[in-house]
C-alpha cells in the first residue's frame, strides 16, 4: 500500500466512524444543515416536491379514506366549499348559498366559470352524480356514511332506498338543492371533504374503475393528474381551466410517498423535498435546534386517550377507580419528556375549537401532589390497597404507539397508586376486533375529528354508535347530544355539547392523554403554508421565492 | 435433459397449489378483514361492501373462486388499493426489484468471489484479514443502518448521489440502494468462496496439478474455479428469488416503488389477494431459481447427473 492510499483509507475510515456516530446519537450537529438566502420575488421555477406519508390507496374521491389520499385529492378536486391556507372554510365551486329557517334545506349557486380539466363546465348534476355514486351500494364506498346528514343517504347505502331518492337535486345547471335530516351547522365544512367533491360522469362511464389513471382522470381542482407510478410518485400539473388559475403559482406538484419518516427527513435535508407531511417525533428537539422555523407544528384535531370497558368489572359501576387512574397520570411529563413537547397535554376529549368552551375538570389545575392524593383516596374508596392492588392489562396496538410511553404510564400508576398495570401489545386489527367484541377491558384509543365540530368526538360515547368501544351508556348524555343536533344556532348547539362533555368528564369512561400536533418541514423559500387543525395544506396557495442554496 | 426439465416443472404445479392454499387459509384465519378501518362502518354498509367482494360467501367458495382466477393468471383486485389489480401492482413493482436485485447479486458474485479467492490465495496476510474483517462487518450491519448511513454521507453531506427515488434510466439512482443491498451478499459470498477455495486448493488433484508444474493461473482458473463456486450457486439460487421480490428495508429507506413492502403492509391490512399473489409469485420464483441453480451445478460439477 502506498502512503497516499493508506492516508486515503484512514480518511475514509474516519468519515465512516463519524457518520456512524452521527447515526447512533440521533444526528449530532456535525451534519451540514441546508441554508438558503431567500429573496422577495417569485422564483422562475414554480415546482414543489412534497413528501407523502404513504401511497394513497386510491385517488377516487368517493373511495379514498386515507390521509395521503386526501392530501392529493385536495389538489385535484374542489367541492362546493374548500379550505384557505389557514384551514378556514371558503367558497369553492359554490359562489353563494342560502339555508331555510329550519336549517334543513340548502340551496347552492355554482360559479359559472367553474370548469373541468377538459374545459367542460362543472354543473350541479355533477355533484348529484358524485353523491349518488358515493352512497350507491354498488360503489362499495367505505365512508358512504359521511353523507349521512343528507336525506336518505344512509337508507340508500344500506340498500333500503333507491339511489334516486337521495336528498340532492339539480334545479338547473348552476343551482343545487340539498335536503338534510337535521340542521347541520358543520355541513359547509364537510362539503370541502373528498366524499362531497363532484365527479365527471363522462370520464367514469368511459373508463370504469381505471378512470383515476393519468390520461383518464378529469378533475375540477387547481391541478390535474399528469403521471402516477404506484409507490413512487404522483405528478400533478396546473389545471389551466381552473376558475382561479390566475392565483395558482405552482406549475407542477410532485408527491413522493415515503412510509418512513426518516426517509422523508433525509430527502428534505438532501434538498430533494421542499415540504414533508411529517418528521420523526423523536428528533423534534434536534430539528428545532438546527432547522429553526423550517419545523412547523400546530394543533391538530385529534386526541390520544385510554378507554375503559364500562360494561364489565373492574370498571363497571366504578367511577372512583376510573377517575383515580386518570388523576394519577402526569400528562405534562408524558408530553414533555417522552413526546419532546410535541403532543399537548389533554384533560378533556375535544381539542381546542373556535367558539367551543371545553369543560376542563377542576383537578387539571391542581398540583401534582394534590392530584395524586385525591387519586389515592379514590383508589382506596374503590376498594383497592397495597394489600389488594388492581391488576389489569392495558392493550395497545403495535403502531403507532411506542412501548416506552406505556411503560411510563404503568410506572406512574405503580408509584402514585400502587396499581399493577401491564401494557400488552397487540396487532392493530386484533385489538380492533377485541374492542368491537368488548373482549378488552382497558385499551389505547385515538380519534381524529372528521369535521371541525364537537359532535365528531362526542358521538363516540353515544349509546348506539358503532364505535362506542367501551360500552358507555348514559341517557342524560344521549339526550344532550340529541338536543344539540336539533339546534339551528351554533352557539346554542355548542352549549349543549359543553354540558354533554362535562357529564362525560364526571363519569370518566375514558382518560384523555394528549392532543395531536401537525408536523411539517417547510423550506424557507416555500411560502403559502400555514398550520391548521385539519392538517390540510393545499398546494393551490403555495409559491416559491427566489433563493440561492437550499 | 428435456425430460428432467418437464418433470421438475410438473412437480412445481402441486407445490404452488399448496403454497397458495396455505397462504389463503392463514390470511383468512387472522382476525379482522380488509375493510376494518380505524373508523368502524355501520354493519349494513360493511355487509354491502363484503358482498361486492364476495367476502360474505362461505370460505370454500371464496377459495375455489380465487384458485380459478389464479389458474387464469389473474391475481384479482387489491382490497387496499381499490382501483388497482394485484397484477398491476406486481407489473409496476417487479422490474424495480429485479433491476436492483440483479445488480446487487452481480456485484456480490463478482466482488465477493474476487475477494474470497484473494483471501484464500494470500491466506494470513492483510489481503486475507482486511476483506474478511469487512465481510464480518457487512454481515453484521443490517441494511437499516447501512442505508441511512450511505444517504447521510453521499447524499446529505457530499451531494454526490440522490438520497433515494427511482429513475429507471439513471445509474446514479441505482448506486446507493444497490450498494446497501449488495454489501451483506458480497460479504457472504466472500466468506463462502474463501472457505471453499481453501478446501479445494488443498485437495489432492490440485496438488497433482501443481506437481505437474502447471502455472498457478491455469491451476486456479481451469481446475479449481468451478468446484470453488459450487457452494455459491446453491446459495445464490434462493437468494435471487429473495431479492427479486424486494427488500422491504431497502425499499423503505430509499423510497423505491418495489413489491417488497406490499408483503408487510398487505399482511397488516389483510389484503388477501395481494399477499397470496405475491406469495405465489415468490414460490414460483424460488422454484425457477432452484431449477436454474441445479442446472448450473451439473455444468460446474460433472459428477452431478440430472435425473427426473
Amino acid at each position: 500500500m502506498t502512503p497516499s492510499i493508506r492516508a486515503w483509507l484512514w480518511r475514509a475510515l474516519a468519515l465512516l466512524t463519524a457518520a456512524m456516530l452521527c447515526a447512533c446519537s440521533n444526528r449530532t450537529p456535525s451534519v451540514s444543515i441546508p441554508t438558503a438566502a431567500v429573496g422577495t420575488r417569485l422564483a422562475a421555477m414554480q415546482v414543489v416536491n412534497r413528501g407523502l406519508g404513504a401511497m394513497p390507496r386510491t385517488l377516487d374521491p368517493s373511495l379514498s379514506t386515507d390521509v395521503p389520499g386526501q392530501e392529493v385529492i385536495d389538489d385535484l378536486f374542489e367541492g362546493l366549499t374548500t379550505l384557505d391556507a389557514a384551514g378556514k372554510i371558503v367558497p369553492g365551486v359554490a359562489r353563494s348559498w342560502q339555508t331555510s329557517p329550519d336549517g334543513k334545506t340548502w340551496v347552492f349557486h355554482l360559479r359559472p366559470d367553474a370548469r373541468w380539466s377538459n374545459g367542460d363546465p362543472v354543473t350541479a348534476q355533477d355533484f348529484v352524480y358524485a353523491w349518488r355514486r358515493e352512497v350507491d351500494p354498488k360503489t362499495a364506498a367505505q365512508y358512504a356514511e359521511a353523507l349521512s346528514p343528507i336525506v336518505n343517504a344512509l337508507a340508500i347505502a344500506t340498500g333500503k332506498a333507491p339511489v334516486a331518492s337521495l336528498g340532492a337535486t339539480a334545479i338547473d345547471p348552476l343551482t343545487l338543492q340539498v335536503n338534510l335530516n337535521a340542521p347541520t351547522p358543520y355541513f359547509l365544512a364537510v362539503l370541502a371533504d373528498n366524499y362531497f367533491q363532484p365527479l365527471n360522469p363522462a370520464a367514469i362511464e368511459r373508463y370504469g374503475e381505471s378512470w383515476t389513471r393519468p390520461g383518464h382522470m378529469i378533475s375540477d381542482g387547481p391541478f390535474e393528474l399528469e403521471g402516477m407510478v404506484i409507490g413512487d410518485r404522483i405528478t400533478l400539473v396546473k389545471n389551466p381551466y381552473y376558475w382561479d388559475a390566475a392565483h395558482v403559482h405552482l406549475s407542477r406538484v410532485v408527491y413522493y410517498p415515503l412510509n418512513n419518516e426518516s426517509a422523508q427527513l433525509d430527502r428534505y435535508l438532501a434538498g430533494n423535498l421542499q415540504f414533508t407531511d411529517g418528521f420523526p417525533a423523536s428528533q423534534y428537539h434536534w430539528l428545532k435546534r438546527h432547522l429553526g422555523s423550517q419545523v412547523m407544528t400546530g394543533p391538530y384535531f385529534g386526541t390520544v386517550m385510554l378507554a375503559f370497558n364500562v360494561t364489565e368489572p373492574p370498571f363497571a359501576h366504578n367511577r372512583d377507580l376510573r377517575l383515580a387512574l386518570s388523576m394519577a397520570i402526569d400528562r405534562k411529563i408524558l408530553a414533555e419528556k417522552l413526546g419532546q413537547g410535541l403532543p399537548r397535554p389533554a384533560y378533556q376529549l375535544i381539542p381546542p375549537l373556535a367558539g367551543y368552551d371545553p369543560p376542563v375538570p377542576a383537578w387539571a389545575r391542581w398540583s401534582a401532589a394534590q392530584r395524586h392524593a385525591e387519586a389515592r383516596r379514590l383508589y382506596a374508596a374503590a376498594g383497592y390497597s397495597a394489600a389488594h392492588p388492581l391488576h389489569i392489562e392495558l392493550d395497545y396496538p403495535t403502531s403507532p404507539s411506542e412501548r416506552d410511553f406505556f411503560d411510563a404510564l404503568a410506572a406512574m400508576w405503580r408509584i402514585n397508586l400502587g396499581a399493577d398495570v401491564e401494557p400488552y401489545n397487540e396487532e392493530f386489527r386484533v385489538l380492533q376486533q377485541d374492542e368491537a367484541l368488548h373482549k378488552t377491558k382497558f385499551f389505547w384509543d385515538a380519534w381524529i375529528g372528521d369535521f371541525p365540530d364537537p359532535f365528531t368526538f362526542l358521538q363516540l360515547f353515544e349509546t348506539n354508535f358503532q364505535q362506542n368501544n367501551g360500552g358507555y351508556s348514559n341517557p342524560a348524555f344521549d339526550a344532550l347530544i340529541e338536543r344539540a343536533t336539533r339546534q339551528t344556532d351554533l352557539a346554542a348547539r355548542y352549549r349543549y355539547f359543553e354540558k354533554a362533555e362535562a357529564l362525560l368528564n364526571a363519569d370518566a369512561p375514558y382518560i384523555a392523554i394528549s392532543f395531536y400536533s401537525t408536523t411539517n418541514l417547510v423550506k424557507p423559500y416555500l411560502k403559502g403554508v400555514e398550520q391548521n387543525i385539519e392538517g390540510r395544506n393545499l398546494s393551490r396557495y403555495m409559491y416559491i421565492l427566489r433563493h440561492t442554496g437550499d | 435433459m428435456l425430460r428432467y426439465l418437464a418433470g421438475r416443472l410438473l412437480t412445481a404445479v402441486p407445490t404452488l397449489i399448496i403454497i397458495a392454499t396455505l397462504a389463503f387459509g392463514l390470511l383468512h384465519a387472522a382476525p379482522g378483514g380488509p375493510f376494518d378501518a380505524a373508523k368502524r362502518l355501520p354493519p349494513a354498509i360493511e355487509r354491502s361492501i363484503e358482498a361486492q367482494y364476495h367476502l360474505n360467501e362461505p370460505l370454500w367458495r371464496q377459495y375455489l373462486r380465487y384458485m380459478d382466477q389464479l389458474a387464469h393468471g389473474n391475481f384479482g383486485p387489491s382490497y387496499t388499493y381499490r382501483d388497482t389489480t394485484v397484477n398491476q401492482l406486481i407489473r409496476s413493482g417487479l422490474p424495480v426489484d429485479a433491476t436492483i436485485g440483479t445488480c446487487a447479486l452481480f456485484a456480490a458474485l463478482s466482488i465477493g468471489s474476487l475477494f474470497g479467492l484473494l483471501a484464500a490465495l494470500k491466506r494470513d496476510t492483510a489481503w486475507d484479514f482486511v476483506p474478511m474483517l469487512l465481510a464480518s462487518l457487512g454481515i453484521a450491519l443490517p441494511a437499516f443502518v447501512v442505508g441511512p448511513l450511505l444517504i447521510l454521507i453521499f447524499a446529505v453531506q457530499l451531494h454526490w448521489l440522490p438520497s433515494g427515488d427511482w429513475r429507471g434510466d439513471s445509474v446514479r439512482y441505482l448506486v446507493l440502494p444497490v450498494t446497501a443491498l449488495a454489501l451483506p451478499y458480497i460479504a457472504y459470498v466472500a466468506r463462502m468462496v474463501r472457505g471453499s477455495a481453501l478446501e479445494v486448493l488443498s485437495s489432492p488433484y490440485i496438488r497433482t496439478a501443481r506437481a505437474k508444474g502447471l502455472p498457478d493461473r491455469t491451476v486456479i482458473l481451469r481446475h479449481a474455479l468451478k468446484p470453488i463456486l459450487t457452494p455459491v450457486v446453491s446459495f445464490i439460487g434462493p437468494a435471487f428469488a429473495g431479492v427479486l421480490t424486494g427488500s422491504i428495508i431497502i425499499e423503505d429507506v430509499f423510497g423505491l416503488p418495489g413489491i417488497g413492502r406490499y408483503f408487510v403492509t398487505g399482511a397488516i391490512d389483510r389484503d388477501y389477494t395481494l399477499v397470496v399473489g405475491i406469495t405465489v409469485l415468490y414460490g414460483a420464483l424460488i422454484i425457477i431459481c432452484n431449477l436454474l441453480a441445479d442446472l448450473c451445478y451439473a455444468w460446474l460439477d460433472p459428477r452431478v447427473r440430472l435425473r427426473s
